[in-house]
């Protein structure tokens, strides 16, 4: 057992790309979930946008890639739109089922053979990233150099974009932080408790929670751009219901209603899957039995990962719905 | 106080996992053929055509089948069994040649043009973990279809998905009704369902071997599909009494918030599909029996008897629950929880009494909706999380909450999705299942059959 490999891997999964997008992303669902009280389960669908906003405009209209951050923008607010007239007038579980629905729909939409041409099939988009990493030349981080410290040692390429993400982090966390002291927020947490409420107060609650949908829609749509600038590529079946569970999962380990809880949940997350992942990796690298009954291949590894996800979201709800950070009574309402 | 509640439930709910865990866990331990990657089956069918122009499929044995990479390197060399098939597996998802070895068909048997001997798979033809192959013998096996003909059959094979939607959302719907919980997890209970049938009929149960006496029980342990089937079920039923049991009904008790509870069957969902994708492994695997059958044809449409049988009991079994909610006290009891629970409980019935019988009958159905399923398509390991959203149009249309809302509005979801294949690429038919959940909601959110509510 190699413990040095395994806490090395788990402390760069603990600040590395990919607890970077979960961060953006379960910020954008905090907005929509902790704060609003809105069951956003298509949080996918909003990331898929961003994802294949920056590569349709590579792929298909070959512009620069920056021109792909206000189409991705601009669809994940018609998503939002197309999501939120129908259901935000009726209660919280109409959004959930038409978010889940419109999500896997996108992503059997841009995996069709049949739109290929536009979003490149079950293959997705690839290259269309070189102008980003340019511009991470431009400001002195060498590619292919290596920099950084044990354990916390990255290529160029990976600290530009770990650079960036953790900058639109602590943009992110600090104007959600801000807009959620502001009365708009507020008004946002006033209808999470109780939307009479709010109603009564002459305030209109549809509009209200239709600017928190694509508030949040949009956050996540910035952290699809991250995922796919960081992968060079936009592949469809990583935008699937799971995606948008998990980021649940780092969202309520965190703790809801709680900037830091999004950000520091979605970094445990990562730095605990890393963990887990190389640990039982090595334990199984023979498969592990008890008497001759097989208990672990090593192929089983990520699907015990995942189901230890499933796990400790269970156990979350049952011991601590509102997460590490969160407050009880935020965790509180009801959705009828 | 609340801690030790809370371990308590919490030690159920680990409890029940790691029965569950034991159970399935030791079932699969001697699962045949462990690969857990690509596979190609390849079926080899013999046209024979009647007078009429009808054509009508039999399987050809004993062909040898050929699979090489792109490379020309042989992956897999086999010869198709009684049913006219053989299954080869593959390293990955790749380019693949098969190729049929004409020397190897009966005598006086032809390949059919459309149908050369030499076929390329590419990468992207991997829709699933299994790619199919058929080879065609005889006659053109592509009778152009009349308009009519392609409606009817679609429509047939819409009624039969309809069925079984119906069959799984009514437990959805109900625990809805009753309890407010929107169930995540349900797509679970149906592969559940197909899963456990499955190690009945497939993997076989060996310490039951002894029971070989009875028909349609083999020394290995494996039970006939008549035996396995209703064993599923009842195990569906009691998965969803532990459910509630274990996990749900405390929470109640203890006055967890809905939402809560919702995001906690995420979390279960997440669980159980991946346990089942551990267990089961990625691939689709028949059931033993009834997997290839010769089709009935019937005018315009060709159903096999398993089809027809498939319809046929999910029809029975619908009815039954619908009569059963209609006519017997438990059924209006569950119909008057589900409009009101709190009016219910004033008239004197027990409502946790009602939502336990919920959960069970919802159980049951849904894991006859995973069995039938499996029949139809073959199980996998997220056969039912892929009609999770399905279940959510078909429920929403009839109008959340009703049992009857369920079974219209889960009949034609399941009707409009087959027969908008006719219009959109089969890979896109579950896309217009949103759009009518959106038209719904926009147009009459309480579904069909549902009654309105002031909301705000």
């Amino acid at each position: 057992m190699d413990w040095n490999l395994i806490l090395e891997n788990s402390l760069k999964g603990f600040i590395g790309i990919n607890a970077v997008y979960f961060a953006i992303a379960a910020l954008g669902l905090n907005v929509q979930f902790g704060y609003t009280g809105l069951l956003n389960f298509g949080q996918a669908g909003f990331m898929a946008c961003g994802a294949y906003g920056l590569g349709m405009t590579a792929h298909y209209f070959d512009i620069s890639f920056w021109w792909g951050i206000p189409l991705g923008i601009l669809f994940s607010v018609v998503l939002g739109l197309l999501m939120g007239i129908p259901t935000l007038r009726l209660r919280a579980d109409y959004l959930a089922i038409v978010t889940i629905a419109s999500a896997e729909i996108i992503r059997l939409v841009v995996r069709s053979v049949k739109f290929k041409t536009y979003f490149g099939g079950s293959d997705g988009i690839n290259g269309f990233s070189s102008s980003f990493r340019a511009l991470g030349n431009d400001f002195g981080i060498n590619e292919a150099d290596q920099y950084g410290f044990w354990p916390f040692k990255f290529t160029g390429r990976e600290l530009w974009v770990l650079i960036v993400g953790w900058l639109i982090v602590a943009v992110f966390g600090f104007v959600v932080y801000k807009l959620m002291k502001s009365p708009w927020g507020r008004v946002l947490k006033a209808i999470r408790e109780d939307e009479d409420a709010v109603k009564s107060l002459g305030k209109n609650v549809y509009s209200y929670k239709m600017q928190s949908l694509i508030l949040g829609g949009v956050i996540g749509t910035v952290s699809g751009m991250i995922f796919a600038l960081d992968r060079g590529s936009v592949q469809p079946d990583n935008y699937s219901r799971d995606l948008t569970f998990y980021i649940l999962t780092a969202l309520v380990l965190g703790g809801v209603a709680k900037v830091s809880g999004s950000i520091v949940g979605s970094m445990m997350f990562w730095g605990l899957f890393t963990f887990m992942d190389n640990f039982l990796r090595q334990v199984a690298k023979d498969p592990v039995s008890i008497g001759n009954v097989t208990i672990m291949k090593s192929t089983q590894v990520g699907q015990l990962n995942f189901i230890l996800i499933g796990i400790t979201l269970i156990l979350l709800m049952v011991f601590r719905p509102q997460g590490m950070f969160g407050n009880r009574k935020e965790m509180a309402f009801d959705g009828r | 106080m609340e801690v030790s509640i809370s371990k308590t439930i919490g030690g159920r709910c680990l409890v029940l996992l790691i029965a569950l865990g034991s159970v399935l866990g030791f079932s699969f331990g001697s699962a045949k053929a462990a690969d857990d990657g690509y596979s190609i089956r390849i079926q080899v069918r013999d046209q024979v055509r009647s007078d009429d122009g009808k054509a009508d499929n039999q399987p050809l044995s004993g062909v040898k089948i050929t699979v090489t990479n792109a490379n020309g390197e042989i992956v897999g060399v086999g010869l198709t069994d009684a049913e006219g098939v053989v299954i080869v597996s593959v390293p990955s998802r790749a380019d693949y040649i098969v190729s049929l070895n004409e020397q190897t068909l009966p005598s006086g048997k032809k390949l059919d043009a459309k149908t050369p001997a030499m076929q390329n798979i590419l990468t992207d033809s991997f829709v699933t973990k299994t790619k199919v192959v058929t080879y065609f013998t005889g006659g053109s096996q592509t009778v152009s279809q009349s308009g009519f003909e392609r409606v009817a059959q679609r429509i047939s094979d819409g009624i039969r998905l309809g069925l079984i939607l119906a069959m799984c959302s009514v437990g959805l719907s109900l625990i809805f009704g009753t309890t407010g919980l929107t169930n995540f997890a349900h797509g679970e209970m149906v592969t559940f369902g197909g899963i456990a049938t499955f190690v009945f009929n497939v993997t076989g149960l060996t310490f039951l071997g002894f029971l070989s006496f009875i028909p349609g029980i083999r020394p290995d342990g494996t039970f006939h599909i008549f035996w396995a089937a209703p064993l599923g079920i009842i195990l569906g039923g009691g998965f969803g009494w532990a459910l509630n049991n274990r996990i749900f009904g405390p929470l109640r008790r203890r006055g967890v918030g809905l939402v809560t509870q919702m995001v906690l069957t995420v979390g279960l969902s997440i669980a159980l599909r991946n346990f089942f994708l551990s267990r089961f492994e990625g691939r689709t695997r028949p059931f033993s029996d009834f997997s290839l059958q010769r089709s009935w044809d019937l005018g315009p449409v060709n159903i096999t008897p398993r089809d027809f049988v498939v319809s046929s009991l999910s029809l029975l079994i619908l009815v039954v629950t619908a009569l059963g909610l209609r006519f017997t006290r438990l059924g209006k009891a569950t119909r008057a929880v589900s409009d009101n629970p709190d009016l219910a409980s004033a008239t004197g019935i027990d409502s946790e009494k009602v939502i336990r019988l919920v959960w069970i009958i919802g159980g049951a159905l849904a894991a006859a909706g995973g069995v039938f399923r499996g029949l139809d398509e073959q199980v996998s390991f997220d056969m039912g999380g892929r009609l999770l959203f399905l279940l959510f149009a078909g429920i929403t249309l009839g109008g959340l909450g009703s049992a009857f809302g369920a079974l219209v509005g889960g009949f034609v979801v399941g009707v409009m999705v087959e027969v908008s294949s006719l219009v959109v690429p089969t890979e896109l038919k579950t896309a217009p299942a949103l759009l009518v959940l959106i038209l719904v909601l926009l147009l009459r959110p309480q579904g069909i059959l549902g009654r309105a509510q002031r909301v705000g």
